[in-house]
């Protein structure tokens, strides 16, 4: 499956005009434009693991130093963006060969760094995107099955998902619920600009323009009770949508689902005093 | 959806069917970083959005690869010329480039500097008046030609061929030059390389023939750099590239320097030793490697001269390895760390430490010295040869992550014409006192011309400025001003420059994107050759404008030198009965003049393996390959040549001597690649050297006399220096015991980083970032001089002094001052043109007694805003350009390198009242002093020559001459 998940590596790069062959390739519909591309991958779902797996939710720290760690481990020298999709997509396509050591390699990048975070980005794609984006997440799927069963299933849960826990209790403050809420791998869901305008439309408030955590913390401020409860209800919604498949799905429905009970929480603990002062 | 299997194939197929249109498929994964290079198939016409528009406006640009001339590095550079305008309106990085792979220092893209500069000289201009007085007519390029090639046709005819010099600075090319003046039949090349590399060049030469050093860095557990490399040093962009990679990957990095410079900065180890004190370093290091047996004892069996020492210098003929394991472990036994410490005034357990790190590397140590403490300290040669050293005890020589030969990491192609040596022996470059020198004693021209050793008819300076770059300007302006010494001064230049000034002709000479050359150099284990090209004609051919001469395509009348070499060879020898014009003749069409076209097709169709059948392959003819794309290489992954087994049919009678060296009747195959080699002699029937035996097969072995690795230097030792014919520990001319009690160590050699010599002065960008040259000096010695940060000190040196502001740090240490010798320029008060960014006008002052000539500089103003095309000039808002501070250095030739020694023994102390920033004072008698106190030391050789020759035949040299004036005047060669 070398040369289609390069291909569609590619397409997670700011489009050009080889993009067209590639799609056409690929079976897909017509690449995005630069602002429909920066719209999805730049603004709402940038194709970066540490995004997903990190207990920051965002770009770099120790998830982006854990996949550096895998090329040193290899003996060479990491990319420069080490857990850009493309960059793990041609990584992938790069180590394929009979060799058990290439065979384990491969295995190791893709439950660990690869397969670990794209039940949810794909979804979210899918809720998100455009048609080709849509389309495009949904070959991935497809080729990233038919690569898990190439490779066998995993031996164990990737260590991103094994070492960052699920939030619990109370939060410290609002910023300590911004950050568990918009970190996937805590929270279990992925929460784009998008949702958020959705959240907003759904019960009624203003959305504030900007970057996710000035448009939550707008939103929580004006009822909290009601965007924790629309935030739970949105956990589930995503938990419920991963199929059963391998641990890996499992166990993201699993962190949806505690994160929407600690969502319902401090929803029920917010009724009583609806705003939270940011 | 399509079976993912289906899909993939899908997939293949459609790339394969792209790529072989020679097209790219995947843009690559580089394009979501800021690496990011257009496609190579988009290169004829590629939009981009102007970024200086408020609007979305977008500009198609042609883009043409050239090579950069701002060093020695050869990287690529992406000439980004606008098709409507046919204008480069900016250089990048070439991706297809191996060396330097699309990345590029600053100085890359500030070649667009240079090509707008409003100061380049657009015209050949002569001078008006006496020499440097500053007043220039425009003249046309004919009546110039004309000019000078009478001279040079006269001198040629009348016997006086050795009166035509030509002295280079920066090459930027690979013998195109040497065989012109070789075509001309004259010993006149004069290269820079003494004030520049040529002590760190002989540690090399000494031990492997080849004489510079091709370090495997990205690939190396250790690197050990005697220098500023990451920062500055010779091969900045391409070795610093490698170095960070390899850090990335883990390997330790060892910095020497005793500046804490942004390079020592990135250091594991970082050890600021005494200056001249680095030779004792690595020899504590070789001891500890042997007495810990942690040296590759197979490794030093096979490659190393070790019989020919134990048989010759030794004289015990047949004696055992392990005989000469005893030897070994005694040879360095005094150099404990403890000495090296109390040398190098650094603790001993740092010495110890790093021992153990070069310990680790194995194979994979990476070393480098090139100037630093090889230029700057008497003996400084052995800095390098005892840092090599160090490879060769751990066998991380021509292997992976190790130190190769140079010579085995470049390609130089075979040209159309190819003129035999010169039969002439030049004694203004080569004299009798330096028959080791590793290149021509350029920085002692006017003291060989005072001596009356000879005058110059015709004398060249191709982007060279001896005047600023050399050390006692002084006593070359005093030369050049002599209308008896030097009768016609050429300056062949593409800016203003302080030589230029005394010149008689200043011809104007294309930048890095205004000219053709062939250049190659050692970035890495891999063969390529770099194409420089002036890129508006490359543009015009692409747009099927035929151009003829480069200088329809480049700015005013800017030409080029090999153009111009061929113009100017015809004039001289306009109907051939010279010889001459025949190595200048096309072979496309006989008897007529050779055009720059047919002279790269020519090699590029037939002398450069793989670059026709590569070209072929996207439809291309050679030519236009280079033109598209800039570069080729040749061959990657060359490993260890001295391991190669010589083929039986190069082995015809051969025999073997007692040292292991193989004689062969065969005759030696002609190479594809002639890059200079050393040529080691023959036996005494007439066979050549095939290689040498090793565990019973023939291989290369290294281009030396015993065809090994010379610990002892058989050389050095029958030449007058057998107590330096191993690796070994000289003291500095700076050392403290030469030192008076208030005496400090002056350091110049170092460069800014983003300046080089004259080069860059007419970049406004690099200006901006670096113009000045304060002084380094730790606080304790400001302290006691009584100064502060930004206060004048005056300092003083053999000949005179300068006045320089003063930079109070501890990154220095104490004891110790520096000052970067890549800054302080001037132009003379008065005169009509001159580099506005950077030069500050001066007024000069000379002073003839009857005890000498007593020179003072002071400057009238510095740099300021000015009106000019380019309306940044108005915006310049430094005025301090620095000091000139070479003018107050004497010349130090080394005795056997003859590599000028940079570093002074200097005094600091605090300004007098009328100094001011920049003041120079300099005594010429006392620079005469000088170079005859430095003379006395030197062992001539028709004193020690042992063969009656003037210089051993087997040392490189950069023309080398016919055999046969190798010979002494008057004196019989004597049967070797």
């Amino acid at each position: 499956m070398t040369e289609a998940l390069r291909a569609l590596g590619v397409l997670a790069e700011p489009p050009c005009s080889e993009h067209a062959a590639i799609a056409a390739a690929l079976e897909l519909p017509p690449p995005p434009s630069a602002d429909e591309h920066m719209a999805v991958l730049g603004f709402q779902l940038p194709p970066y693991a540490s995004i997903y797996l990190g207990a920051e939710g965002m770009l770099g720290g120790e998830a982006r130093d854990r996949i550096a760690g895998f090329w040193r481990a290899l003996g060479g020298q990491p990319p420069r963006e080490p857990d850009h999709l493309s960059v793990l997509c041609a990584a992938l396509a790069e180590l394929a060969g009979a060799d058990p050591r290439i065979r384990t390699a491969r295995a190791a990048l893709y439950w660990e760094h690869v397969a670990s975070w794209m039940p949810p980005y794909l979804a979210a794609l899918r809720r998100i995107g455009s048609p080709f984006h849509a389309a495009w997440a949904a070959t991935l799927d497809a080729v990233f099955a038919a690569e898990a069963e190439v490779i066998g299933p995993p031996s164990a849960l990737p260590l991103a998902l094994r070492a960052v826990a699920a939030p619990e209790g109370p939060p410290a403050d609002l910023d300590a619920l911004l950050g568990a809420v918009l970190a996937p791998v805590r929270i279990g869901m992925v929460i784009t600009r998008d949702d958020l305008a959705r959240c907003a439309a759904v019960l009624g408030f203003g959305l504030r323009a900007g970057e996710r955590r000035f448009a939550l913390r707008s939103l929580l401020g004006q009822d909290a009770g009601e965007v924790l409860g629309w935030l739970a209800g949105e956990a589930r919604r995503q938990a419920d949508a991963h199929g059963g498949g391998s641990m890996i799905p499992r166990w993201w429905q699993a962190r949806g689902r505690a994160g929407a009970d600690w969502l319902d929480g401090l929803a029920r603990a917010a009724a009583g005093s609806p705003a939270i002062a940011g | 959806m399509r079976d993912p299997k289906q899909l993939d194939a899908r997939v293949s197929a459609a790339r394969q069917a792209v790529e072989a249109r020679g097209e790219t498929f995947y843009p690559g994964a580089s394009r979501i970083h800021l690496a990011a290079f257009p496609p190579r198939e988009r290169w004829d016409d590629w939009v981009e959005v102007d970024a200086r528009t408020p609007e979305r406006r977008e500009r198609r640009y042609m883009l043409v690869p050239t090579t950069c001339f701002n060093c020695e590095s050869a990287c690529g550079l992406l000439a980004y010329v606008d098709r409507e305008r046919l204008e480069v309106r900016k250089l990048e990085g070439n991706p297809e480039h191996p060396g330097s792979r699309g990345r590029n220092c600053a100085k890359g893209p500030a070649t667009l500097n240079q090509v707008t500069d409003p100061d380049r000289i657009l015209t050949p201009l002569k001078r008006v008046g006496e020499r440097g007085e500053g007043r220039w007519a425009q003249v046309s390029w004919d009546e110039a030609l004309d000019d000078i090639a009478a001279r040079i046709r006269r001198a040629i005819t009348e016997g006086r061929g050795n009166e035509v010099m030509y002295h280079v600075g920066r090459p930027g090319e690979d013998g195109y030059t040497e065989r012109v003046l070789a075509a001309w039949g004259i010993d006149g090349h004069n290269s820079h390389t003494n004030i520049c590399s040529s002590g760190g060049r002989a540690g090399y030469h000494y031990w492997m023939g080849f004489d510079r050093p091709s370090p495997d860095y990205g690939n190396a557990d250790v690197i050990v750099l005697v220098s500023a490399h990451l920062e500055s040093g010779h091969y900045f962009n391409p070795h610093a590239q490698r170095i960070v990679e390899a850090r990335q990957r883990g390997a330790k990095l060892i910095v020497l320097d005793v500046r804490l410079s942004n390079t020592a900065s990135q250091a594991d180890h970082w050890i600021a030793p005494q200056p001249g004190s680095e030779a004792a370093i690595f020899l504590a290091i070789a001891h500890h490697l042997i007495a810990t047996g942690r040296h590759d004892r197979g490794f030093v069996e096979r490659w190393w001269n070790w019989q020919e020492y134990m048989a010759v210098a030794l004289g015990r003929p047949g004696a055992s390895f392990a005989e000469f394991e005893a030897e070994l472990a005694a040879l360095w036994s005094h150099y404990t760390f403890e000495f090296a410490a109390r040398e190098a005034g650094v603790d001993a357990e740092a010495l110890r430490a790093i021992a153990d790190v070069i310990a680790g590397a194995g194979t994979r140590l990476a070393s480098h010295v090139w100037r630093s403490a090889a230029a700057g300290n008497l003996g400084g040669w052995q800095v390098s040869r005892t840092l090599f050293l160090l490879n060769a005890l751990l066998g991380a020589v021509a292997c992976e992550g190790g130190t190769y030969p140079n010579g085995w990491n470049k390609f130089v192609p075979r040209p159309i014409h190819t003129p035999p040596h010169p039969p002439r022996w030049n004694e203004l470059t080569w004299p009798v006192e330096y028959p080791l020198a590793m290149n021509e004693l350029s920085f002692l021209l006017p003291h060989l011309v005072g001596d009356g050793r000879g005058a110059l008819e015709v004398y060249f300076t191709r982007v060279y400025n001896p005047v600023w770059t050399n050390p006692d300007g002084f006593s070359w302006i005093e030369m050049l001003t002599d209308p008896d010494k030097v009768r016609l001064h050429v300056a062949l230049t593409p800016t203003w420059n302080e030589t230029a000034q005394y010149a008689d002709y200043v011809l104007p000479m294309g930048v890095g994107s205004e000219r053709h050359d062939l250049h190659s150099y050692e970035t890495h284990d891999a063969q390529w050759l770099g194409f420089r090209q002036p890129v508006l004609r490359a543009a015009r051919a692409r747009l099927g404008a035929a151009v003829a001469d480069t200088r329809q395509a480049n700015p005013g009348e800017v030409w080029e030198e090999n153009e111009l070499w061929i113009e100017l060879s015809w004039r001289i020898d306009p109907d051939g009965a010279l010889g001459i014009r025949r190595h200048f003749e096309s072979r496309e069409r006989p008897g007529e003049k050779l055009g720059v076209d047919e002279y790269y097709r020519h090699i590029f169709e037939r002398a450069v393996p793989g670059l026709p059948a590569r070209a072929a392959a996207e439809g291309l003819a050679p030519l236009d390959y280079m033109r598209r794309y800039g570069v080729f290489e040749v061959r990657r992954g060359i490993g260890p040549v001295h391991a190669e087994a010589v083929p039986a049919a190069e082995l015809d009678d051969a025999v073997t001597d007692a040292l292991g060296r193989v004689y062969t009747r065969a005759p030696k195959p002609a190479p594809d690649n002639i890059v200079p080699v050393p040529t080691p002699d023959g036996d005494a029937e007439g066979r050549r050297r095939a290689g040498i035996a090793v565990d019973g097969r023939v291989v290369r072995g290294f281009p030396t006399p015993s065809g090994r690795l010379e610990l002892w230097s058989r050389t050095l030792a029958e030449w007058g220096w057998p107590e330096h014919a191993l690796p070994t520990y000289i003291e500095s001319h700076v050392h403290p015991r030469a030192l008076a009690a208030d005496q400090l160590v002056l350091i110049p050699t170092f460069r800014l980083p983003v300046q080089v010599h004259t080069r860059s002065g007419n970049a406004k960008w690099l200006d901006e970032i670096a113009h000045t040259n304060p002084l380094w000096i730790h606080p304790r010695d400001a302290a006691r001089i009584g100064v502060e940060t930004g206060g004048l000190v005056r300092v003083e040196t053999e000949i005179g002094y300068f006045v320089v502001k003063a930079w109070v740090t501890e990154g220095i240490r104490p004891g110790v001052v520096a000052c970067s010798h890549h800054m302080g320029r001037w132009k003379l008060a008065g005169a009509e043109r001159g580099q506005g960014q950077v030069m500050a006008t001066v007024a000069l002052d000379r002073d003839a007694g009857p005890d000498g000539v007593r020179w003072t500089m002071r400057r009238r103003q510095g740099v300021g805003p000015y009106a000019s095309s380019d309306p940044d000039t108005r915006r310049i808002w430094w005025s301090d350009v620095g000091v000139h501070q070479n003018l107050t250095f004497p010349v130090h030739p080394d005795p056997i390198s003859g590599m000028h020694c940079w570093h002074q023994a200097v005094r600091v102390r605090r300004a007098e009242p009328g100094d001011r920033h920049a003041d120079i004072f300099v005594d010429t008698e006392k620079s005469r002093a000088a170079y005859r106190s430095w003379l006395a030391r030197t062992r001539p050789a028709h004193q020690v020559s042992p063969d009656g020759t003037r210089r051993p035949y087997w040392l490189l040299r950069p023309l080398k001459p016919a055999r046969e004036v190798y010979a002494l005047p008057g004196l019989l060669p004597r049967t070797p």
